[in-house]
């Protein structure tokens, strides 16, 4: 059944492949160039906790450059539901076109038929997923540094909960696919299903999977490390960390103030003196990775159950 | 159940929706009989063998094939019977190579060189696609898998409904010489009775989802006549034998009769009929013996 499998599933994990490969092609070029402007600027020196006074112009060149391209980046994230759908499109086309007939009336009952289909999907999308998440994670790294991995930008392509992403996404376009028996629509529904769910997810509902932590703090200290941190809410605020509404006039609209920086004594002048951040710190990162993927993974697995159930009991 | 029977069904009945598909079925198809199941389209004979293979779930009754429940027992059922569904549904950008690869892996008993052996014989290349073939190339190429498998029971749903002439006849010949040269017991479905007289023993008439016949052809062409008389009531024949056909003309009364021993009536001229007469007979249609087309029953009213 491994070969059988293999040889159904081989078309869209090469063209996976391919995307990947023209991916890396774009991502690799600019990424060497990245990592050596990042070494030439020394902006590691500017990413430890007490950065040299030149450091914003070195980080502000850096992020000037590269900005742009990180954001197109983001849109990657869209991709672990590609690949996840497109890899449910063998099952679903073997029973559109009825083949799935001809294993059926081999030797091979239904049970490892299932089996074999589904692990071979879950298999290919999971290994295409690995070679995604190493070549953005690699990408990113000098962003990561600037900003830490819990920052929202780069959360979606670390650590594991891209596997989930892509896992849900097959398992949707399975069970959608199993009782519809149309490949491409499946394939769109489910990419569609997933982009509706990540939005919620990442709108909505991941910074409320655990709680995240409140800190009020007074202007005139350091405070708590923000810059690697996600940061929900953070306004100037008076000591017991009721939000000051409107920014005093003099100091400005700009954001809030730096430590150190000039603007901050004008705000303790005005009467905010006092900083208020709801946020969850990096050492949040794998706790909300964790909840998160068991979430997509866990879905997926309903799903894919429900698809070999369907396919065991309902299909002839 | 009995040993000999290598399909057997009791009361078997599959319902799609609100509609039966097949109805209280009970037969006994023997162990290395060559049978033809005919009827027209819509009959049952897709369900029946789709049941058979376990494909579907019986609603009610019961299917054993080879003694065993196809469905609950397909581990020891599915490597003993091989399978041809209507459409033949092979991958079609595998390369003819790669579907006996696929037989290889997927079943125990696979016998390669007889599959090689039969692909060259049809003179298909190996690395053509499934896609690029004709329509009676695919046909072949799906009894080879089937016939690969080394079955003891060969399952054929329409295998030459789609089929040119020529190509039919080589599928059937292709068939016979398989069928003579081992104890396989063969249940072929068809709409079209010509040709299968050749081929097959048994023939299995199933009409509106029921059984209405199963017997040897000989017996059956044996004991099947037509009787030509003048304008009759056809009950005095019916006392007798089994009427399964009437038709009428304003002069004339034409019966078709499962005869139970001979006919001794001087009022009726008696004929042989031949198989496929009595197929359209059973299945509540056809010509009379004289060619002009008649409902059954159409003329008792008026």
């Amino acid at each position: 059944m491994t070969w059988v499998a293999w040889r159904l599933q081989r078309t869209e994990t090469l063209i996976m492949a391919a995307v990947l490969a023209l991916l890396a092609a774009l991502l690799i070029p600019t990424g060497i160039q990245m990592a050596s402007a990042y070494h030439h600027d020394g902006m590691a020196a500017c990413v430890v906790a007490n950065p040299s006074p030149n450091c914003g112009n070195v980080i502000g060149n850096f992020t000037a450059r590269f900005e742009p391209l990180r954001n197109a980046t983001v849109w990657l994230t869209l991709l672990p539901g590609l690949i996840g759908a497109s890899l449910a499109a063998p099952l679903v086309l073997d029973l559109e076109h009825g083949t799935h007939r001809l294993d059926w009336t081999q030797s091979i009952t239904r049970r490892r038929w299932l089996a074999g289909k589904i692990g071979m999907a879950v298999g290919a999308a999971l290994l295409v997923t690995l070679a995604l998440t190493l070549l953005l994670t690699w990408w990113r790294t000098p962003f990561v540094k600037l900003n830490g991995r819990i920052d929202p930008a780069e959360y979606d392509a670390q650590g594991i909960v891209a596997y989930g992403y892509t896992l849900f996404a097959l398992g949707l376009a399975m069970a959608i696919g199993v009782v519809w028996r149309r490949a491409v629509a499946a394939v769109v529904v489910a990419f569609l299903g997933y982009f509706g769910l990540r939005l919620f997810v990442d709108i909505w509902l991941r910074q409320r999977l655990i709680s995240p932590v409140t800190k009020t703090w007074s202007s005139s200290t350091r405070g708590p490390d923000l810059n690697h941190s996600w940061v929900l809410n953070q306004t100037p605020s008076d000591k017991f960390g009721n939000a000051v509404a409107v920014t005093p006039e003099p100091c400005g609209s700009a954001p809030v103030p730096k430590p150190g920086g000039p603007r901050l004594e004008c705000f303790s002048t005005h009467g905010a003196g006092y900083q208020h951040a709801v946020y969850h710190p990096a050492s949040h990162f794998w706790a909300l990775q964790s909840i998160e993927t068991a979430l997509f993974a866990g879905s997926a697995l309903l799903l894919m159950a429900f698809a070999a159930w369907w396919t065991h009991q309902r299909t002839a | 159940m009995n040993d000999l029977a290598a399909v057997q069904t009791r009361e078997l009945g599959k319902r799609y929706g609100s509609k039966w598909a097949l109805r209280d079925c009970t037969l006994d198809i023997p162990a290395g009989s060559v049978t033809a199941l005919v009827g027209p389209n819509g009959a049952g004979k897709t369900t029946l063998l789709q049941l058979a293979i376990g494909l579907t779930k019986p609603t009610a009754g019961e299917v054993c094939v080879l003694g065993r429940s196809p469905r609950d027992e397909a581990d020891s059922v599915l490597p003993r019977v091989g399978f041809v569904a209507q459409d033949h549904p092979l991958h079609r950008r595998f390369s003819v190579a790669e579907t006996l690869k696929l037989g290889r892996n997927l079943n125990p008993a696979w016998d390669d060189d007889y599959a090689l052996d039969r692909i060259g014989r049809l003179g298909l290349p190996l690395k053509q696609k499934i896609g690029e073939l004709s329509g009676g190339q695919q046909a072949q190429v799906a009894l080879t898998l089937a016939l690969a498998k080394r079955p003891e029971l060969l399952l054929l749903d329409e295998p030459v409904a789609a089929l040119d002439p020529l190509a039919r006849r080589e599928f059937l010949n292709a068939l016979m010489e398989v069928v003579s040269e081992t104890e396989l017991t063969v249940v072929l479905s068809s709409h079209i009775v010509t040709d299968l007289e050749r081929v097959c023993d048994h023939i299995l008439i199933l009409s509106q989802g029921r059984t209405q016949l199963v017997a040897q052809i000989e017996d059956v062409v044996a004991s099947h006549r037509l009787l030509t008389g003048p304008r009759s009531d056809p009950d005095a024949v019916a006392r007798v034998h089994q009427v399964i056909r009437e038709s009428h003309t304003e002069r004339q009364t034409t019966l078709l009769v499962r005869a139970n021993g001979h006919v001794y009536d001087s009022c009726w001229q008696i004929h042989e009929v031949d198989l496929e007469e009595i197929v359209l007979a059973y299945l509540g249609y056809g010509g009379s013996a004289d060619g002009t087309p008649n409902r059954v029953r159409e003329a008792v009213a008026g």
